[in-house]
């Protein structure tokens, strides 16, 4: 029964921390446009926070560059668990357009571990909002079997 | 059974479970009003009492520079001074737990000690944005923590009591009497009840687009949910305290009444969230020193004329 409330609570309420690892920002505009008023999105819970202790699920876009992995690393260790991430764009899934340059590493998967995958350049709202739905029902499993899933604890960052 | 029956009302009616419950619907309130004025659905009703719950099945972080003491410390007492405040006010036909003379006074001092320790918790965070986020919270305490005595203290004045039962009951005597004063006090201390409590257009001191989230950046799970209790909690005393010396409905109406008359208040509330955008630090300061502390000081001295 709390299981199952836990469980309920977790898919009801998840809060997004959004960050830019080095794309073009016309993802970042269609993130925002998803949290407009038109999309409703509080319907399903989702709220958008500024610091990622408080966030449930990291959108990130863009490419990792080798200048931003350490920060990348940094912001995904400082979310509490459970903890889950959510890659927007074709460069997010595998640096797209920017593919071989130099200083990319390619897509977050590189650097931290990705739930969901949402693939456009960029993604539109409705691809997103599906995007995000897919890992509510994936975090809702997770809390409601039995081995959970604590990837690894960080303590003090 | 004595005891017992104090332990009921610390930790049930009306004390923590109540106010708590109250201050989540209210939050519902709040939240639905604002997405109807913005054209949306908006939550559905238990949404904040899941997102508490979920607070507390998260990890719990303690950030290596903070102060882990007054990390643990710090929430739950700002939830423990926001519900003390509710003990004190009389409402829907109930008094309160332990009416005396001047109880007007220690609900005022509750609230102001909640502000001060979201300072605190800011300040013992080690996070550079809530050391900024708290300087900010003090800032527009001390602008907003006059203009909000002096308008309720109107009343007060009017009723030459410091007794909330005894306001209440004067009030209600000399209505028409009273009227235009008491609707230029409740003017200024709905908007100075919307500047303490941080909220848009006043929360230069949370802003997320510039501090992160202010005082509560390092907050994580269960500590997080005990700061957002206590700011529920606030609201709850805020608006409980303007509906009993403005709009006393529960004389009528009882318990139904409180409850209409809260949910007003935090309807001006969200309609003032809704309509305008975030101002900077300065603008809420110079708002309340020029606007709301004069007219403020005017609501006093025309009490003191009314009242002759
Ligand atoms: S996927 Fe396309 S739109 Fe998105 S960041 Fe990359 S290049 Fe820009």
């Amino acid at each position: 029964m709390l299981e199952k409330i836990v469980a309920l609570s977790r898919k009801a309420s998840p809060w997004v921390a959004h960050f830019n690892s080095g794309g073009c920002n016309a993802c970042d505009i269609e993130v925002m446009a998803t949290i407009t008023p038109r999309f409703d999105v509080e319907r399903l819970g989702i709220q958008l926070k500024g610091s990622p202790r408080h966030a449930d699920i990291l959108i990130c876009t863009g490419p990792v560059t080798g200048q931003i992995r350490e920060r990348l690393l940094r912001i995904y260790h400082q979310m509490p668990q459970p903890k889950y991430v959510v890659a927007v764009g074709s460069c997010a899934l595998s640096g797209g357009v920017f593919h071989g340059c130099y200083n990319v590493m390619g897509g977050v998967d590189q650097v931290i571990p990705v739930d969901v995958y949402v693939p456009g350049c960029p993604p539109r709202p409705d691809a997103i909002i599906a995007g995000i739905a897919k890992v509510l029902d994936k975090m809702q499993e997770d809390a409601l079997s039995k081995d959970g899933r604590e990837r690894e604890v960080d303590h003090g960052c | 059974m004595d005891f017992l029956a104090d332990l009921f009302k610390l930790l049930v009616f009306p004390g923590f479970l109540f106010v708590v419950n109250f201050g989540l619907f209210l939050e519902w309130v709040d939240r639905k009003i604002y997405a109807r004025m913005q054209h949306r659905v908006g939550p559905p009703w238990y949404q904040p009492w899941l997102d508490t719950i979920k607070l507390f099945t998260k990890e719990d972080v303690i950030p290596e520079k903070a102060n882990p003491f007054m990390f643990t410390f710090l929430p739950v007492l700002d939830l423990a001074a926001a519900v003390t405040a509710f003990l004190y006010l009389p409402f829907g036909g109930f008094s309160s737990v332990n009416p005396f003379p001047g109880d007007l006074v220690v609900v005022v001092f509750f609230l102001t000690l909640s502000t001060l320790l979201l300072f605190l918790i800011g300040w013992y965070s080690g996070s550079p944005f809530g050391r900024v986020g708290s300087l900010r919270a003090v800032t527009q305490f001390l602008a907003y923590e006059v203009p909000l005595v002096l308008s309720l203290l109107t009343p007060a004045l009017l009723a030459g009591s410091w007794s909330i039962s005894t306001i209440k009951i004067v009030m209600a005597q000399n209505l028409s009497r009273f009227l235009p004063v008491t609707l230029l006090a409740l003017a200024v201390s709905l908007l100075s009840l919307q500047g303490k409590l941080l909220r848009v257009p006043f929360d230069a001191p949370e802003a997320e687009t510039e501090i992160v989230a202010g005082p509560l950046t390092e907050y994580t799970g269960r500590r997080l949910a005990f700061i957002r209790l206590a700011e529920r909690a606030e609201l709850v005393v805020g608006a409980g305290l303007i509906s009993n010396l403005f709009l006393p409905f529960d004389k009528v109406l009882g318990m139904l009444g409180f409850f209409v008359s809260c949910v007003v208040v935090v309807f001006g509330l969200s309609v003032l969230r809704a309509s305008f955008a975030r101002l900077r630090i300065e603008d809420t300061t110079l708002i309340s020193w020029k606007y709301l502390i004069p007219f403020s000081a005017l609501g006093m001295a025309l009490a003191i004329m009314v009242r002759g």
